[in-house]
This record gives structure tokens, sequence and C-alpha cells, in this order.
């Protein structure tokens, strides 16, 4: 099984560094067990969990939320919250036993100095009320015992090392002034100020766009390798892995199931869970077919865990993961797995198709179905749609003349960055934002601005939202049968209680959840389970156009191919039409028919999926593109960022229009550069 | 292995059976994994634990059932009391068990009855201003467009002193429990409305809200439903607190004349032994212990509820 995967080592994909460290572990954590009181309850968070971390690496920790990896990490640092506690295990770091300390003072010696820690959120992470170079300061002060100039002269030099331009001018500023990808920078700069031996970066991308992310995933590179760092990524972005880990370790229900070089696991997998990680992916989906999705949720921690974690959701468990934990299987001296289909008496199993579509490197292929060309009706069409917030000289123009149609039975896509108008666009369309201008017309009825009251009934029954954090999206306080029925009470759209209880019943179905659950309140779900609430309960009112916003990249990776597989089934089955708002291209790509790219208020370009990812053509656009993280270790580091300037535009004699330079394929430009366009285009 | 021989003992289950395929049970995968756990079972639970809370909560409740029960044992009527200025300031005893007031009436007849009014009237006047509160509060916060109008009317009462407010009210139209409580809630209601108003904006562009919107519920639904159980203990905390400040209210009130004294409150009894208690202390020391227990009770019994109320101590 390892032998094509060493022939890929072998070939150069992996540098040396990993293989001449593997000797000699930084840190060594053996068995360790986390424990957590909630509620009265024990939680077993991390259940005999073994890594060495190799001096020079950078190692990956990929798994859902819930599996521990946070917790795992936090453990090297003492950082666990107050009721959780390592009860057993080793943590080996420096010939001490991390696991063993106890007081503050113990920590104070290795955490920050020796291992320091980047979190997800660089909103949270800065103090507000404090300049930025005051906050680098301090950290210089305390670890390195410098002062006055020269610790000011040392600040200066660490904005400059992690890339934050005129950082003698930015020395001086509040974090308000920066945007996210620089505070994550800064955030950095604070975490190098003294010179840790391993840098812990937990989810340090999840809440930057993608090209932010790119650049921020460079500098860490760049980091290790001029400073000789150590790196422990925590992800659940298997793009972010691909791209920069050198070794990857796949936790699941508090254990490590998988760990191996990054090849030997993305080309090489043996868990089962690996597969359907690696599986779910969209980039990997072939569009018109469903994705391979897990099944269920990740198990309860409070229970006892029998046998393998995974096999409840495995549809090929064998009867001894029920009754037996798996060992850890040595597949090669670098790749381990646990799992009984690693036992030679265990019958063998191949691996699935999307583990073989990766290594073949074909995925930057279309993988699509001819699409019939039926004649198209419109049903959403928005005409020179302009919307802003706030008055006199604060007004923001979130949506800036924006014009597209939406015909029945398509899927059409919003693409564009946080803070893009992508979700004001959709919720203009829902009427919950008002338009300075421009219209909305919905079966070529006018519905934006005053409407009359039967086509106002008419227009909420059609027309449904699907959002995008499931955790703020349902009434906690209320029980999923009033939820889910809360638009039928609105509409009195049923004739009796039993009426109303059926059509619960029949929506819960729908979205592959038990009957039963309509009694229970939100906090008993998961994260995608909830979110299969919030589609029931746009779908009871049987709407024709539903706009979904984000819905799955609050999701986890496991359950978003579920969410996903589940909006295609329901497209089919009661023939909607979707507006989907999305930041993610792999998604995008494998749901739409029809995409549209949006930077800053206004659509830049607009085409098919499959033309439009083969000749992308506005710089944003292909900007975008590069960006997107792919799952192919290979094809991800031979990877070139392009940027996106808006400056490089030359608006100011030859003004930009809003240009069809190909049948169905709409770009935004100037006559000069349409000209180049058209140019690439015929080429 | 080793352990292969152990399992095949516990679940004579064959090696070959061992490591065939399993049946797929979709209710398995499907199965919640989130613990079963209850908001308000867990405030219940954590409230238990303040002993002292509710020890004085059952002896307030004790205290109010004896207030009923004390007229039936009582010697004497209330509504029958004779002025005897012979029996003037008679010490407890067994005849008078609080003793005479200073017209020589049963003080223990009194006393009962008046802790009784000053309850009723404390709970009435509470529940009154905090229901006003609560509604003019949401939709101070939840409607845009009503906004400017309530925050305008909150300026204009809340600058009038609220003293010189009771005593016109009082002078020109009337002392009586009615007017007074109606007064006391006319101004009482803007404490509670500016912080529920705070809380709603909380909880006003929660997607959950958007979600009703596009549904197309109707307002009221939306601020019973949506806004109004992510209130609730807030608004019993509100009201624990609001009682023995509404007694103690009255209590001023009564001291500045501002009470109809036909019928006595805890307020009222306490106004005229001001003149008499450092010859008769059992006329100010009897009503003032009993204000006391009303007032700790209710400020203990909050302020536990509030501790429970909070998620962080659900541990």
């Amino acid at each position: 099984m390892s032998s094509e995967a060493a022939a890929r080592i072998d070939g150069g994909a992996i540098d040396s560094r990993a293989r001449q460290a593997a000797a000699q572990p930084i840190l060594s954590a053996r068995d360790v067990e986390v424990d957590f009181t909630l509620r009265g309850q024990r939680l077993k968070a991390i259940r005999r969990c073994s890594l060495d971390v190799y001096e020079g690496e950078t190692l990956a920790i990929v798994g859902e939320s819930g599996s521990g990896k946070s917790v795992f990490a936090k453990c090297f640092l003492g950082m666990l919250d107050k009721n959780g506690a390592v009860t057993g295990g080793t943590i080996m770091y420096g010939g001490r036993d991390l696991a063993k300390f106890t007081t503050e003072r113990e920590w104070r010696s290795i955490r920050g100095k020796k291992i320091a820690m980047v979190t997800q959120d660089p909103m949270t992470s800065l103090n507000p009320l404090k300049k930025i170079g005051a906050q680098i300061r301090e950290a210089i002060e305390l670890h390195q015992g410098l002062h006055g100039s020269r610790a000011r002269h040392e600040a200066v030099r660490m904005l400059d090392m992690v890339g934050i331009p005129d950082p003698e001018r930015r020395y001086g500023q509040y974090p308000h002034e920066f945007s996210g990808g620089m505070r994550q920078r800064v955030v950095i700069a604070i975490a190098m100020a003294c010179r840790p031996q391993i840098l812990i970066c937990d989810e340090p991308t999840t809440a930057l766009d993608v090209t932010i992310q790119a650049q921020i995933l460079q500098l860490v590179n760049a980091l290790r390798r001029d400073h000789g760092m150590t790196i422990i990524y925590i992800t659940h972005d298997l793009g972010v892995v691909a791209k920069v880990a050198d070794r990857v370790a796949v936790m699941y229900a508090g254990q490590v199931v998988e760990v191996g070089l990054t090849a030997e696991v993305f080309f090489g997998a043996d868990h089962p869970y690996t597969w359907a990680l690696l599986g779910a992916l969209p980039q990997l989906g072939v569009r018109g077919k469903g994705l391979p999705a897990i099944d269920g949720t990740p198990p309860n921690l409070f229970n006892k865990i029998i046998g393998d974690s995974f096999a409840p959701r495995n549809r090929k468990a064998l009867n001894i993961d029920f009754i037996e934990e798996p060992p850890m299987f040595r597949v090669s001296p670098t790749h381990q797995a646990k799992t009984w289909l690693l036992d030679p008496r265990a019958p063998k199993l191949e691996r699935p198709d999307s583990i073989r579509r990766l290594q073949s490197a074909s995925i930057d292929q279309p993988t699509a179905e001819a699409t019939g060309s039926a004649p198209r009706e419109p049903l959403v069409e928005v005409k020179d749609m302009r919307v802003a917030f706030g008055s006199g000289r604060k007004r923001f123009v979130a949506v800036n003349d924006v014009s597209f149609t939406v015909y029945r039975g398509e899927t059409f896509s919003l693409v564009g960055e946080s803070g893009s108008g992508k979700t004001t666009i959709g919720r203009a369309i829902l009427r919950v934002n008002p338009l300075a201008n421009g219209e909305v017309l919905f079966k070529n009825r006018r519905i934006s601005g005053k409407i009359d009251k039967a086509l106002d009934l008419e227009v909420i029954r059609s027309m449904q939202m699907i959002f995008q954090d499931p955790m703020a999206s349902l009434n906690e306080r209320a029980k999923v049968d009033y939820i889910i029925s809360e638009g039928l009470l609105n509409h009195r759209l049923y004739g009796d209680e039993a009426e109303r209880e059926a059509k619960v019943r029949k929506a819960l179905e729908e979205v592959g959840l038990l009957p039963e659950f309509s009694s229970r309140f939100p906090h008993e779900f998961s994260g995608g389970q909830r979110q299969r609430i919030g589609i029931a309960r746009a779908l009871v009112m049987e709407p024709e156009f539903i706009v979904a916003d984000e819905p799955i990249s609050a999701l986890d990776v496991s359950i978003r191919a579920q969410a996903l597989n589940l909006l295609n089934d329901l497209k089919r089955s009661h023939n909607l039409t979707y507006l989907f708002i999305a930041h993610d291209l792999s998604v995008v790509r494998f749901i739409s028919d029809r995409i549209a790219v949006i930077h800053k208020g206004r659509i830049v370009e607009m085409a098919e999926t499959e033309e439009l990812f083969r000749h992308p053509l506005h710089p944003y656009t292909r900007a975008l593109f590069s960006a997107a993280p792919s799952p192919n270790p290979d094809i991800e580091r031979g990877k070139r960022l392009l940027a996106y300037d808006p400056a490089m535009h030359d608006y100011s004699s030859d003004k930009p229009v809003w240009n069809e330079i190909a049948p169905g394929h709409f770009v935004y430009g100037n006559q000069r550069e349409l000209d180049g366009y058209a140019r690439a285009l015929g080429a | 292995m080793m352990a292969a021989a152990n399992i095949k003992a516990r679940t004579g289950m064959s090696e070959k059976q061992l490591f065939d395929f399993a049946a797929f049970r979709f209710q398995d995968a499907e199965r919640t994994g989130y613990s079963e756990y209850s908001y308000w079972k867990s405030v219940w639970r954590n409230f238990v634990k303040k002993k002292s809370a509710v020890i004085m909560l059952g002896v307030f409740v004790v205290l109010f059932i004896f207030t009923f029960v004390a007229a039936a044992i009582g010697k004497y009527d209330v509504n029958n009391l004779r002025i005897v200025d012979s029996l003037m300031f008679t010490r407890p005893g067994g005849e008078f068990w609080f003793g005479t007031d200073n017209l020589g009436r049963d003080y223990w007849a009194q006393v009962w009855h008046a802790t009784r009014t000053s309850i009723i009237l404390a709970v009435s006047v509470s529940a009154g201003q905090i229901l006003l509160g609560v509604i003019i509060g949401m939709m101070w916060g939840y409607v845009r467009k009503l906004d400017r109008l309530f925050t305008e009317l909150y300026n204009l009462i809340d600058n009038i002193p609220t003293i010189i407010y009771m005593t016109l009210i009082a002078l020109m139209i009337g002392k009586s429990y009615f007017i007074m409580a109606c007064a006391i809630i006319g101004f009482g209601w803007l404490a509670t409305a500016r912080n529920v108003r705070n809380l709603v904006f909380m909880y006003r562009d929660r997607e959950y809200n958007l979600a009703s919107r596009c549904l197309g519920t109707k307002l009221w639904r939306i601020l019973t439903k949506n806004i109004l159980p992510y209130l609730i203990s807030v608004i019993i905390l509100r009201l624990a607190l609001a009682i023995p400040g509404t007694i103690a209210y009255e209590t001023t009130l009564a001291y500045l004349g501002l009470m109809d004294i036909s019928t006595p409150s805890l307020g009222i009894l306490l106004r005229n032994a001001r003149s008499f208690f450092l010859d008769y202390p059992y006329l100010l020391v009897i009503p003032a212990s009993i204000v006391s227990v009303i007032t700790v009770t209710f400020y203990l019994v909050g302020n536990a509820f509030s501790d429970a109320c909070d998620p962080r101590n659900h541990v």
C-alpha cells in the first residue's frame, strides 16, 4: 500500500528535511488523556493520543470540530480551560514532562518562550485599546529583556519581518486601523517576539479571505525557513494542509487515527475516516452526481466509546470495529493508521474512487456533464440594483449597479470575498434591505418597493432563505416543531393540527432527520443537523426560489458533503432555483450552473461555470482562482499566487462597461481591457 | 493479536466473523451527539444550592400566609379598632400582643394588616411596572421607527424629579392606593424599558429573526416567540429586585404624607412611629423588622436567581 506513496517521496515531492529529523522528536506526546467536566458530566476530549513532533517540520493536525485537535495542542502550552485537565500520559519536551506541570510558574518558562501560539480570530486576540507597537513591545520587553529605544527598534523590525508595509507609521496605530490579514500578521509578530522553538497555529486563516489566507501561509512558511522553527498547524481545511504540511495527523474523536507524510496521507490513506474526509471534498466531486458524504454526526464524547470511534458512521465497518479498539498499524516507517483494515486477517478493501482521482492529479480537469440548453425562463431579474447604508457623509454603497437574471431551475452563484456585498444582494432580493436604486422582478412582476398585499404574501411564500450560521439562525428557545411550522402558522397553510404535524414530519424526513426530533430544542443538535432544520423551515413553505447564503461555510468538512448533496437532491425533487452565495470556489464549481464574481459591490465577471473556470478574464477572478486551495499537495505546492490590485485599472478617460465578450460570458472593463480579454479568449 | 482470543470468548464470534463487514445502521450514525441539557432545570438546580435564598424565600411565604392567619387569631379586628385614651402606649403583653399605638389601638391587628397591604401593593406595582417596561422596551428596541419616539418620551419623564411628580399627583388627583400605585408604575417602567431595549439590541439582528421576517412572521409573534424567551431571566431578576424597592418607596411616600392613611401600610405605621419611637421603640422595631425581612428576602432571591441564570455557572 505504501509503495506508491514511497515512490512519490523519493520522487522529491517532500524535501529531505522531514526524513533527516525523523530520528529525534523535539516534542513527544504519549498516551495523553484530557478530561473536561461540563455540567456535572465528564467528557473525554483526548483519549490516549500519541504524537511526535520533529524539529524544523511543519506538522498539520486535521480534524472536525470536537475532534480534540485544539485541546490536544493546548496541552502543550498549559492553556486548557479551567474545567479541563490532563489526566494521563506524558508530553516530553526538552527533557521535561509537560503533563506533570501544575503551576503557572512552570508553564511560563515554556509558554511564549519555547512554544507560542497564534489563534484563529485576529479580531479578538489583540487589545483594541492599545497601540500595535505597544503590544509587540510588551512581548519583547518581557521575553527578550530589551527596553527603551532598543525595544522599539526591535518591534518595528518585527513588523517589517511579518510583511507590514511602512512599519514605522504602523507602529503607532491601533488594531482597528488594520485589516483582518494585517492583524493576523501582528499576532504572528507578537508570537515571534520571543523566538519560540515551536509555533502552534490554531486555524490561523479560517477567519480570513482566500487571497489573504494564501499570503499568511506564505509568511509562516518563510518565517519557519528563516528561523528554523517547528510549526504545528491545527486546521480543518485540507487545502491548507496540502499547501504547507510536511506531515499530517488526522484526528477523530480525541485520537490520532492516521499520521504520515503529506503525500502518504493524501495519496495513500489507509483509514476509512481519512478516505471519507478526502472523498467528501467538492473539488473531487463530479458535477451532477452526489458527493460521497459521511453519514451521521461525530460521536458524543460524554459516552464511553467502544471499539473504533468511526465505526457507526462507516458503511464498510467490520464487526470487530464495534467491539475492540484497533491498534496503530505501521504502514511505513513514517506512516501509521489506526484501523482493523490493516490487520492481515481483514478483507482487502480498495480505496474509493475519489482518492484515486486525487492520485491521478486530474482534478483541475472539468468534471461536469453537458447541461442541456432548454429554453430558459427568467425567474428573478435584478436590474441596476444599488443598495446603500447610512446617509450623508457616512453613506456607504454596498451594492453598485448590479444586474443579472436567474433562470428557472438553475443554480446561480455569487462569489466574492467578505465585504463584497454578496449577502446584501441576496437580502435585497428578499426585501430585507431596501433598494436605493433599480428594481427586482419575480416572474416578470416588480417586487421591490411598494407592492400590493396579495403579491407580498405570494412572494414571501415562494422566496425563502437558508442562512450561513446554523447556530445563530435557529431560535434557541423554541422547539424544532415550532421553528419548522413558523411559516405555516403565519400564513395558515394547513387545515387542522394533524395536517400541520404531517407537514413538519414530511419536511424533517426530506432533509434526512428523524420525525421524533420535532419535540426537541435546537441545542441538542450538531451543526449539520441544525443546518438541515433550517433547510426544512424554508422547504415547508414550498418555495420556488431559495437564496442560500453561505449555507455550508460554517459546517465541518464531513458534514458539508451531506448538505451539498441535500441541496442538489431537493433542487431536483422540488424543482427549485437557487441563488447560491459563497466564497469557496470549489463548492461553487461543484454546485452551480452559472457564476458571477463580485468585487466591492460590483459584478466583475459572469459566465457559465466551466466557461469561467476555463477562461477567467478579469484579473480579480484570476487572483481568486489562483488563491483557492487544491487538495492535491503536488499541485498546491507548484502554484503561483496572482495578486489583484484595483489600482491596475486606468479608468480615468476610458470608462468601463459591462460587456458580453462571448455568448453568456460577461466581463466588466474598459475598451482597452476588453480588447485584451478578447485576444486572450481567441488564443 | 493477543486480544483476539479474549474477544472471541467474550462475543462468541469466530475470527472470520469478527473481520466481516457489519451492517450499517442509519439510526446509530444520526444519533445526536449532544447532551440533554435543559436551561431551566440547570437554573433551578443552581438556585436551590443557595441555601440562604431558599430559607428566606420560605420565611417570606410563611410571613405572607401569616398575615391572613394573624387576623383570625388576633383578639381585635382591624376594621373595628376603637380609640381608647386609657390604653395609649400599652406595652406588648397578654392582652395586646404587640401593644397599642398612640391612640390606644391594637398594634397586632394593624401590623399584620399593613404587612399584607404592603406586600400586595408592592407585588402588583412591581408586576405592573415590569409588564409595562417589558412591552415598551421590546417595541422600543425592535421597531426602529419607534426608537426616536420612545427615547424622547424616556428623556421627558426621566428628567422630572419623581418626588415633585408624586407630590403633584397626590395633591391634585388623590392619595388613594390605586392612584398612587398607578403613579409609581407611571415612572417605574422607565428603568426596565431601557434595560430591555438594550438587551433586545443584542438579539434584534440575529439571523433567526431575519429568518422569521423572511417567513412573514408578524411583529407581535416575533416579539413573544423570538425575543421574550431570551429576556425571561432578566425580567424575573428585575421583578425580584423591584418588590423591596417598591416597599421602600411606599414607605418614603407615606413618610412624606403622600399616602392615604385610612388603611395602614408598613410605611404609614413607620411614619406614625417616628414621633414616639424613642420612648416606645416597639412601635418602630416591629414594622421595621418586617420591612427588613421582605427586603433582604427579595435581595437574596434576586441575586441567587441572577447567578443561577448565568450559563457559565451551569457546570
